[in-house]
């Protein structure tokens, strides 16, 4: 991707935007239920609470991140800030409209760009899409084809654009969706898990566009469950879990929670669930988190004192077989990890708690 | 948007979707085979029937051109949506800061006018293998019966659309619908040898007075003035009716959550 936005770029204000000093987005105390049903014949309706009072706003030109697992509740603040989906409570503002009363003025001022294979019209080509969306995004006809070669150029698919979309890789898709996303030159760009099944080189691709992005003066709102993407990329960060804000600031913010921690990585073959028990009962751990890997596991211990706790550790490991031990400085991952798995609910059914 | 901008935009949508359409081996099947597999049938039985006049040929022509006018329309609008639902299009459409009713207004023309063409084939094809003629009585009329016959269907192709978006299983109905209409529509069989009690319906759907349009402009004695009439009158009121409907239809998609639904 290799073109430059900032040619693309038309004023960046215009009348019914945001002032310099109001948020470009503002979530205040968001809230969204699904109703439905579970059972086939005694349907019985099930309330899901998907977003939990979310509150949080993003200034003009900032790249904001939304970091949290599958099912934090990404998706549906997105939705919901792009006029898609109704709070069930709360209110949010995009430019200064609001997102429930205000769509058409909300649609005008946004780009909405999602990851994964869905969105586009396989049998036409690439420039086919874009020239129909252009239409329904209102873009200028006179301008239509000058700007969709800017921005076929921006996103490297120059030369590529007459042929079918079902022909394209999982990365050319991607950046067919930004390319769509840009085409009435947004002010405000909502990227929902761009980077989902990019190959590394695609992935970092797409992060050069994003930072060009901000660099062009647009205000992103990126959500990801990748930490170091998040961390390379954002201004701020605001972790979601399950439907809660459960941190938020810069990456160094996030990483000062666990600043003063060591964390001990230990290699293990077989270890029994009574070990994990009995270094999580221990007073001076304070996490620990299992990866599982082909043959063995990987203890991730989080403890306030230094390295010298490692010979403890392998001791509560009893027989356990363990390979490599590694005691080193927390990660902003740990940080992430520290976050979620200490807001997660110990039963993922309490989500649906008694609302149902 | 402009006047200038709303008929670039309904007639841009509308050639995109007769692409979409053209692409697609089902809708070519549905438009062009099966109307001419409707009218070799129907070409036999009104042989044995009324001896296959020319007259009685085009009739049966006309009418079974109409019955896959009809089977485009419900599919190409309602399955049009139902695909959008699956290639996850339907959202960024329904998100665009354009008004949704226009798209789907330029997305039910381009099916109407794609399931036109299974007139043209099946009257090419009544012409080639059993000897039809081809006349029109009021020639000058035809154009007119036409125009109208597509945007009455066209607006109730729209009206039938705006359940699709909210109804992610609603091609049950659309399959209903199909067949029903030939019959009360009066497409191969005349209106007169229908109950009594299906007239009312009969005169609520576009299909009818579109059909009785094209026929009069064709085998009538006199230009089909009501018929055309009709067809606008009801094409004025599908589009009202689908643009309170859709009204109501976006809003609960929004508090549903149902639009991302496959």
């Amino acid at each position: 991707m290799t073109g430059d936005l900032a040619s693309l770029s038309h004023a960046p204000t215009r009348p019914g935007s945001a002032s310099a000093e109001a948020p470009a987005i503002e979530a205040i105390d968001l809230v969204r239920i699904y109703h439905t049903h579970v059972g086939v014949i005694r349907r019985r309706p099930l309330d899901v609470e998907a977003v939990r009072g979310v509150t949080f706003d993003v200034r003009p030109g900032e790249l904001f991140g939304l970091l949290g697992p599958n099912g934090a509740g990404k998706t549906t603040t997105i939705k919901m800030l792009i006029t898609l989906l109704l709070p069930t409570s709360g209110s949010a503002r995009v430019m200064g409209f609001d997102v429930v009363r205000e769509t058409t003025e909300v649609r005008r001022r946004i780009g909405y760009v999602f990851g994964g294979d869905r969105g586009l019209y396989d049998r036409v080509s690439g420039l086919d899409n874009l020239r129909y969306f252009a239409e329904l995004y209102g873009v200028d006809p006179r301008q239509r084809d000058r700007r969709i070669a800017a921005l076929l150029e921006l996103v490297g698919l120059t030369g590529r654009e007459k042929e079918k979309v079902e022909g394209y890789s999982r990365g050319m898709r991607q950046r067919l969706h930004i390319a769509r996303g840009l085409l009435h030159d947004p002010e405000v760009i909502f990227m929902d898990e761009p980077s989902i099944g990019l190959d590394p080189i695609g992935a970092r691709e797409l992060r050069q566009t994003v930072r060009s992005l901000v660099d062009a003066g647009k205000t992103v709102l990126l959500t990801t469950h990748y930490m170091f993407e998040a961390d390379a990329l954002c201004d701020r960060i605001a972790v979601i879990n399950d439907g809660h804000i459960v941190a938020s600031g810069t990456g160094s913010d996030l990483k000062s929670a666990v600043l003063n921690r060591t964390i001990v990585e230990i290699e293990t073959f077989g270890v029994a669930p009574e070990a994990i028990d009995r270094l999580r009962r221990d007073p001076e751990v304070i996490a620990v988190n299992t990866e599982e890997r082909d043959q063995s596991q990987i203890l991730l211990i989080q403890s306030e004192r230094g390295p010298e706790i490692t010979q403890r550790l392998l001791g509560s490991l009893g027989d356990t077989r363990v390979g490599k031990v590694v005691a080193r400085e927390p990660t902003l991952e740990d940080a992430y990890v520290h976050l979620i798995a200490s807001t997660s609910s110990t039963d993922g059914a309490d989500r649906a708690a008694a609302l149902g | 948007m402009s006047a200038g901008r709303t008929l670039r935009l309904i007639g841009y949508v509308t050639w995109f979707n007769v692409r979409m359409l053209l692409v697609s081996e089902f809708f070519v099947l549905l438009t062009f085979i099966s109307p001419l597999i409707f009218a070799t049938l129907a070409f036999f039985l009104f042989r044995l029937g009324h001896g296959g006049s020319g007259q009685t040929l085009l009739y049966a022509a006309l009418g079974s051109g109409m019955m896959g006018v009809w089977s485009t329309t419900l599919f190409g609008c309602g399955g049009a949506i139902a695909w959008q639902r699956w290639e996850g299009t339907l959202e960024l459409l329904v998100n665009a800061p354009t008004r949704y009713d226009f798209i789907l207004a330029g997305q039910t023309f381009g099916a109407v006018i794609f399931g036109f063409y299974g007139i043209v084939t099946t009257i090419v094809w009544g012409m080639v293998l059993f000897g039809m003629p081809l006349q029109a009585t009021f020639p000058l009329v035809l154009p007119l019966s036409l125009f109208a016959a597509v945007i009455s269907l066209g607006a109730l192709g729209m009206l039938i659309a705006t359940l699709f978006v909210l109804y992610r299983h609603a091609n049950a109905l659309g399959n209903l619908l199909e067949y029903p209409i030939w019959l009360v529509a009066g497409l191969l069989v005349p209106l007169t040898r229908l109950p009594d009690w299906i007239q009312p319906v009969s005169w609520v759907l576009a299909p009818t007075w579109g059909m009785e349009a094209i026929r009069g402009a064709t085998l009538g004695d006199a230009p089909p003035w009501l018929a055309i009439g009709m067809c606008v009158v009801l094409a004025g009121a599908y589009y009202v009716l689908a643009r309170v409907v859709l009204v109501y239809v976006l809003d609960k998609a929004r508090r549903d959550a149902s639009l991302a639904l496959r």
